[in-house]
């Protein structure tokens, strides 16, 4: 089954000049883990946030074309159900905080949606343990590192549990130890959960191994949808958007244009690692 | 003594006035709070504050960080009594006194000084309250208080708020000496100019926020009507967590009992007043010509 399937999508801004969707067509499965790609200002924001309804709800402009999620059209959904189907982690965690405690944060959601307490105290452990913030609940979420607010702000998502999980570069922002840990709970959650995840990211190497497919997004339209080996095999399409494949890619990718190998192109170092050891060790059994 | 930040200051992180659920401490501080409205007696009022300073202790709070308010102590007490020597409200048959050959009048310094002894009362009452409880303490008194959960939230994003906006105003004034400005040797005008032009990007920043706040809010299905999707009412579960004791209910009536026993002595019987103090009508006699 479909989770998201948006057909023709066309989104101006208010005052804008030009539109930031020019035409969208993306479909997501059920349970898939999307990529989002793209270079800066090619509109994927915008576009996950009409997946999440905060455009048109929260955004003023001309929209065109159908989102639907789970069959019904965003647009005709309220913010309660949208958030039982679709929650979102923004780039900025600090920007989406509410709350005066982590806890509360955690909270606020399942609150919302109404669900009982003893509920809400199961969700609450849970969160707490699979983003590694269970000794921070009593602090202030102003007063953590970046990589804990961003992983404060995925459980304040998690909590309300929803059938999508949209993350919008979640580590634009975090340290290099931050960025790990986010992606170490992006890959639990694919691996524990059957939640539909769509990440926007610039991380290519990092995102590559996780996901089912990438979108390539450019100019307001999907440009691509692939899997990830489709989209980064072509390093001269990447290139022409100014979009970078992990160098591992770009290094064998090269080599195969040179004849010098035949083999898969590895889109993450351990892969490569495996496919540069039978490279030289063919080339040391030739004659 | 281990404490713990909030975002308006420091609070132990153990105290036995954590025993008692958040609204009684919210009713202490009303109580606490108002009650000097009702005393213009000083030695009452130092009283007060002497009980004040032993609840301090009792609560395990540092009472070395109290320093801290020290200077708005003497900026309250210099401009009240400056205004009184300068403007004092004068009245025919007041005692005049001559100091350092300024001429000044007794009982008007002396119902400033009452004021200011009162005033101190209601402030360090107050710090007592955000000394021993932290904003989630604020939020689950008003709850429990049936408080609707709209008005607790906003009040809390309001403290939140105050919090980012100091932080914002740090951070641009960091931007500006980063590129070289020095405001030490500006004048008190230019100076003046300077924090205007710094409305502009703390304006931009605020409606920035709002904007983030208000997404984030949308993003986790708040609605300030405060229905649930389930129909249900909204379920509290920071609230569920605190319960009100025999040892609370037992307190508050305590507090009750004790502000309308000194609420109607002053209001209705006249007690705490100047005029019954020991100090007041001593001094007063002593300087009396």
């Amino acid at each position: 089954m479909a989770a998201v399937v948006i057909r023709d999508l066309h989104w101006r801004y208010e005052n804008a000049r030009e539109p930031a969707l020019r035409g969208c067509d993306l479909e997501v499965e059920e349970g898939a883990f999307l990529g989002i790609i793209g270079p800066n200002e090619a509109g994927k924001t915008t576009l996950v946030s009409c997946i999440k309804g905060l455009i048109p709800h929260s955004a003023h402009g001309v929209y065109q074309g159908s989102v639907r999620v789970f069959g019904g059209e965003v647009r005709q959904k309220t913010a309660l159900q949208l958030a039982a189907e679709v929650g979102m982690v923004f780039a900025d965690p600090e920007a989406q905080f509410t709350a005066m405690t982590v806890e509360e944060e955690l909270l606020l959601g399942a609150e919302n949606m109404g669900l009982p307490l003893p509920l809400i105290a199961e969700r609450l452990a849970w969160v707490s343990e699979l983003t590694g913030i269970a000794d921070l609940l009593q602090k202030s979420p102003y007063d953590i590192s970046g990589g804990q607010k961003q992983r404060v702000a995925i459980a304040s998502v998690l909590a309300m549990q929803p059938r999508i999980l949209i993350l919008d570069e979640p580590t634009s922002m975090i340290d290099p130890l931050g960025k790990r840990q986010v992606f170490e709970i992006l890959r639990r959650l694919r691996t524990e959960t059957s939640l539909t995840l769509i990440v926007v990211e610039h991380n290519i190497e990092d995102l590559a191994p996780l996901a089912d497919r990438l979108a390539v997004v450019a100019e307001g339209r999907v440009a691509r949808v692939g899997t990830p080996r489709e989209i980064l095999e072509d390093t001269g399409f990447l290139g022409a958007l100014g979009l970078a494949a992990p160098e591992v890619t770009e290094l064998f990718a090269r080599l195969r244009a040179d004849g010098l190998h035949n083999g898969a192109v590895p889109l993450a170092l351990d892969e490569a690692v495996a496919e540069g050891r039978a490279l030289l060790a063919g080339a040391r059994g030739a004659p | 003594m281990r404490r713990r930040k909030t975002l308006l200051g420091m609070v132990p992180l153990e105290s036995p006035l954590y025993q008692f659920h958040p609204l009684t401490r919210m009713i202490g501080l009303v109580v606490l709070a108002v009650l000097p409205l009702f005393v213009l007696m000083p030695e009452a009022n130092l009283v007060f504050l002497a009980a004040l300073f032993v609840l301090f202790a009792y609560a395990r709070v540092d009472i070395s960080r109290l320093r801290i308010y020290l200077p708005l102590m003497v900026t309250v007490a210099f401009f009240m009594f400056a205004i009184t020597v300068l403007a004092p409200d004068r009245r025919p048959d007041d005692i005049r006194l001559q100091v350092l050959g300024v001429t000044v009048y007794y009982q008007p310094l002396m119902r400033t000084f009452a004021s200011y002894i009162r005033i101190m009362a209601m402030l360090f009452a107050t710090i007592f309250y955000f000394s021993t409880n932290h904003e989630r303490d604020m939020l689950v008194a008003l709850r429990a208080a049936r408080v609707p959960f709209a008005v607790s939230y906003v009040l809390g994003l309001s403290i939140r708020s105050a919090a980012m906006f100091l932080e914002d105003l740090t951070t641009v004034r960091q931007a500006e000496q980063a590129r070289g400005l020095d405001d030490s040797g500006l004048s008190i005008k230019d100076k003046l100019k300077m924090y205007g032009l710094y409305l502009i990007p703390l304006f931009t920043m605020s409606l920035r926020r709002a904007d983030e706040i208000s997404n984030a809010l949308f993003a986790r299905g708040y609605t300030i009507s405060g229905r649930t999707i389930t129909g249900g009412p909204r379920p509290d579960y920071v609230l569920s967590q605190y319960r009100f004791r025999a040892r609370d209910a037992v307190a508050s009536g305590a507090l009750i009992v004790l502000f309308v026993g000194v609420a109607a002595l002053g209001w209705r019987y006249g007690a705490f007043q100047l005029a019954d103090s020991p100090l007041n009508r001593w001094l007063a006699g002593a300087l009396q010509p």
